[in-house]
């Protein structure tokens, strides 16, 4: 085993890999994520190997298993190096023509490329497809380089090289001077700035500080910081190690979600690894600093993503927020002071040492730097992860990227910061992706959960679904947040079950205002954008459903019929067979009919009639 | 050495011991700012948000409750602005709508200005204020009650078992309990789900000998208060 | 009933009352849900005093005090999987097996949970059958996987 005790001896491995790497033809690179592996990559990973072994190819290719390369819709994938060529949705049958057809020979599998819906074309090249064509990736590019199991790819692809460098050139000031300057704001949703926190955390009193990352990611629809601490673990390890050099501190944490188990299990090992290499422990690199990392499980509670419940989740208590009015930098884990930043905040801190902080601030707006990791998920073309230069605009991103709507439908709004955040109307998508821009106008960065919604999606009913979400995960220690949503949410059910009153909409607004202002923490004061954004850009949906007692998106249950249309109905039987509450009737062969009186409204039977016969009113 | 800050609160300069919150500093120079789960010489927890204030820092007022916070050198404090007396009766309103039988928390929602309650009645027997669970834990040390679950789940419960295998019979949580006084019949009936605002203070059977006696002051510790006798 | 092994779960953590979550996951993990008797051991072990073992817990989402059934559906409802109908697939569970999320079915076989938001939102709707993600559900399908899970009972019951 290898131990590094030196930068010398990071080169030394290095180039020790390139050796190896120069030595194979091609390479095989499959993503094997959380969610490629729903897909099915680990078969596909088996069969490919096999197949090589069987045609003797072991020797000439190299196949690298890597993170979520983020175009999570296509997968499982393989891409072929050199020649970025890509083959999406392959399966563990395309195994074997694959390596005989493109291993072998170097022909393209036409059938395996991406098929651009624009243009309904075939493309080649992994760059040239539009969905990451139009990204800036800085953080994910890395992905591909590094297999999470193997330290020798993170440092063969340039990594603990910050730290060294660090540790070597930097004082702690310097160091937190430098993230000052980048201007790098915190990424896990409010973009507190970086450098200003680590500077108080430097200055406080005290022997014994701590760094946490931040990886309980638990708004839904957002899950860059999986990908990411999946994808390559030592790049978050190394940040870290720099924020604690530059703080301080000798100890660090990693709190992960429990609901995220690849990503508990590389972390482990990354920081394994880096122990068994010297990167971690005492006198890392030959300085005098000394440093370690915990992985802390999250036991699957959202309020806990705020900085003060983390802390006392990792105290092995329950995960309730307590007041901040003295900041965490002072008296954080264990009453120490404490550094708390978010996954993709670390990820991003050793190239900013590396590259210098004008490099970094040369993307972004004036007040966002950087690059910024989205989820961009719901009814679009190309769901997956997307990163972009912070300034690009919505627009940008939800058709050049995402491709535009599903199904011809229209986009009307995209919901962004996850349940903390809000939904922002068609007509404001020039708005650039930047914290205070989408602050102003009602939503917040959030951790970059961006989901997409068009005129099948009803905003009452989503705000309705965050009200839902929060009130199940509300710790509900104070009045505002825990009487106040379920208030909110008896009055937003109200209005989706048909019974709503005009006068109820200035209630849920001034709950809503007082629920913002006066809760405890940070989940409750912005546990009111899902409704006061909703409120403020489709009020007209709010008062189609007060007053004329309609759901224009035909979502809300109560407010909808189901009818069967007779022109397309085959009378195939499915849907009186799945209907589970006997409400569907016809003969063989004729077509069929609801009766609305026993009808539940569950939706069951228009997933599975084949021929669109089923109509929502 | 005891050492102390210079607090301005609603304008009157005030001095104060360090490390005690702004709530007790209040108490002590008898500005009354509403409160519920806390009682003096217990460890806060910030639940109820009933004694929200505002806190004056370069320019920008925060809102945050009094009780968690501490006093500090030069702080400006505001009680009772309109800001904080619109959300305060907010707050009540929602409590108020949670145990409308409670005399308590009538006698809070009354005086923080509630008339109507926009939101149905629901009959709980508890507002999850805490008290009982600091009283066990901190006076009595006995971990007999504490929350469990969260979010609408959460209540107040012993360790499955005998609650009478940790519980020191100290009856604290009885005595601390805003719950525990006959409960007024009014609100519930049918048709006339209203607060009438016109009981006494009930809390105390000298409430009416003692006239502007804020319930909750006299719970705790007692002490006239002069903010609320209009009501 | 057997007596549940915690030696090699409190194995260097005896005693320290911040390991605490992490001990009652690793029990979760062994047992598949958390016994009465266990916890008055983690209690007295780790030194926290039970009712806030019982409040952990009870709090988060990642423990149960009750057994689990053999298989255990985990819909996903991450505000991705919700906007592409995983409302419908917990409508499918209610009507098909008569049961809540966070229940079992009777004879154990099943235990429909739901959960925020697994990360995997690009393939929604997601449905996790013990440990493996199966994406894009349909009422349809998740009705198959249901019946599959329900009929090896059958099965085990004939042979």
């Amino acid at each position: 085993m290898p131990r590094v005790s030196n930068a010398r001896d990071l080169e030394i491995i290095r180039s020790q890999s390139d050796g190896k790497r120069s030595r194979s033809r091609l390479e095989l690179i499959i993503p094997n994520g959380t969610c490629c592996q729903a897909s099915g990559s680990a078969a596909l990973i088996d069969s490919v190997r096999a197949e090589l072994a069987r045609q003797g190819l072991q020797q000439d290719v190299s196949v690298r298993v890597t993170g979520c390369l983020g175009f999570c819709e296509q997968e499982p994938m393989i891409l072929v190096e050199p020649g970025n060529i890509l083959y999406c949705r392959v399966t563990a049958k395309d195994a074997a023509e694959i390596v005989s057809r493109t291993v072998q020979r170097g022909e393209i599998i036409d059938t395996l490329l991406f098929l651009d819906p624009a243009s309904g074309k075939r493309i080649e090249r992994e760059a040239d497809i539009p969905f990451y064509k139009a990204q800036t990736r800085q953080l994910i590019h890395m992905n591909r380089f590094v297999d999470p199991f193997s330290i020798e790819d993170y440092i063969a692809a340039g990594g603990y090289r910050a730290i060294a460098k660090a540790l070597e050139e930097f004082t702690p000031s310097a160091i937190i001077a430098e993230v000052k300057a980048a201007g790098l704001r915190g990424r896990g949703g409010a973009g507190f700035p970086t450098g200003r926190k680590w500077e108080e955390a430097h200055e406080a009193p005290g022997d014994e500080k701590y760094v946490i990352c931040n990886a309980d990611e638990g708004d839904p629809g957002a899950y860059m910081d999986r990908c990411v601490l999946e994808a390559n673990p030592h790049e978050v390890l190394e940040g870290m190690m720099i924020g604690a050099y530059a703080v301080g501190a000798s100890k660090g944490y990693i709190y992960v979600r429990r609901e995220y188990p690849l990503a508990v299990k590389h972390c482990r090992i990354a920081i394994r690894q880096a122990r068994e290499y010297g990167l971690l422990g005492e006198n890392i690199l030959g300085s005098n600093f000394s440093f370690d990392v915990e992985v802390a499980r999250g036991g699957g509670a959202f309020v806990c993503g705020e900085s003060t419940a983390l802390m006392t989740s990792i105290e092995g208590k329950v995960g309730e927020p307590r007041a901040k009015d003295v900041h965490t930098v002072k008296e954080g884990l264990w009453g120490r002071p404490t550094v708390l930043n978010n996954v993709e905040t670390w990820a991003n801190v050793p190239s900013i040492i590396l590259n210098g902080s004008r490099w970094f601030a040369s993307r972004g707006t004036e007040k966002s730097k950087g690059t910024k990791i989205l989820a961009l998920t719901g009814r679009v073309k190309n769901t997956g992860l997307v990163e972009v230069a912070m300034g690009t605009t919505i627009r940008q991103i939800v058709y050049d990227i995402g491709g535009g709507p599903k199904n011809g439908n229209r986009i009307k709004a995209v919901q962004t910061g996850g349940p903390s955040g809000g939904c922002l109307p068609e007509r404001l998508f020039d708005l650039p992706v930047d914290f205070d821009a989408l602050w102003e106008a009602g939503s917040m960065m959030g951790s970059g959960g961006m989901v997409v919604m068009d005129d099948k999606t009803c905003m009452v009913d989503v705000a309705r679904y965050f009200l839902k979400f929060l009130l199940d995960e509300s710790c509900g220690k104070c009045v505002p947040c825990r009487e106040g949503i379920d208030r909110m949410l008896e009055i937003v059910t109200d209005i989706a079950e048909g019974r709503g009153r005009p006068e109820q909409l200035d209630t849920l607004q001034d709950l809503a205002e007082t629920v913002a202002e006066a809760s405890l923490c940070g989940l409750g004061k912005s546990a009111p954008n899902p409704v006061l954004s909703t409120l403020r850009y489709f009020m007209d949906e709010y008062k189609a459903h007060v007053l004329e007692k309609k759901c224009p998106a035909a979502v809300c249950k109560a407010l909808v019929t189901y009818a069967i249309d007779a022109g397309k109905c085959t009378g195939c039987g499915v849907c009186l067979k799945v209907c589970p509450h006997d409400s569907i009737t016809g003969e063989k062969k004729k077509p069929h009919v609801i009766d609305t009186a026993l009808c539940q409204r569950c939706g069951i039977c228009i997933g599975e009639c084949k021929f669109d016969a089923i109509t929502v009113r | 050495m005891l050492q102390y800050v210079n607090v301005t609160i609603d304008g009157a300069p005030v001095r104060a011991e360090k490390g005690t919150s702004v709530l007790d500093t209040a108490i002590h120079y008898g500005i009354c700012i509403p409160h519920l789960c806390h009682i003096p010489g217990i460890h806060d927890m910030g639940a109820c948000r009933l004694c929200i204030v505002e806190h004056v820092r370069n320019g920008r007022s925060k809102v945050t409750a009094s009780c968690t916070l501490l006093v500090e050198e030069g702080m400006v404090i505001r009680t009772n602005t309109d800001r904080i007396l619109k959300m305060r009766k907010n707050i009540a309103e929602l409590l108020v709508a949670r145990a409308p039988n409670s005399k308590a928390i009538q006698d809070i929602a009354v005086r923080c200005g509630v008339t109507e309650v926009r939101y149905p009645f629901r009959n709980e027997n508890c507002v999850l204020c805490g008290r009982c669970v600091r009283i066990c834990k901190e006076r009595a040390q006995a971990n007999a009650l504490g929350f469990i679950g969260r979010g609408k789940e959460r209540h107040v419960d012993h360790p499955p078992g005998k609650l009478m295998d940790y519980c020191k019979n100290c009856n604290g949580c009885i005595l601390f309990c805003p719950m525990s006084v006959t409960p007024c019949g009014g609100p519930m009936k049918k048709g006339e789900e209203r607060l009438c605002g016109k009981c006494d203070s009930q809390l105390t059977a000298d409430a009416r000998k003692m006239p502007g006696v804020c319930v909750w002051c006299e719970l705790g510790k007692g002490f006239q208060c002069s903010r609320y006798l209009a009501v | 009933m057997a007596k549940i092994n915690l030696d090699s779960i409190l194995e260097g953590r005896r005693s320290q009352p911040h390991m605490l979550v992490e001990v009652l996951l690793d029990l979760q993990d062994q047992e598949g849900y958390l016994p009465e008797e266990a916890l008055k051991t983690v209690s007295k072990e780790l030194g926290v005093p039970l009712i806030d073992v019982y409040r952990v817990a009870h709090f988060y989402k990642a423990f149960s005090l009750k057994p689990r059934g053999k298989n255990v559906i985990t819909i996903c409802t991450g505000t991705a999987c919700h906007v592409r109908g995983s409302d419908l697939l917990v409508n499918q569970v209610r009507g098909q097996l008569g049961i809540e999320p966070g229940e079992t079915t009777p004879d154990g076989q099943i235990t429909v949970e739901c959960v925020n938001c697994v990360g995997a939102c690009a393939l929604g709707p997601i449905v996790i059958h013990n440990d493996v993600y199966c994406k894009n559900m349909t009422p349809g399908t998740l009705r198959r996987k249901l019946d599959k899970a329900a009929g090896k009972k059958k099965e085990a019951k004939d042979a």
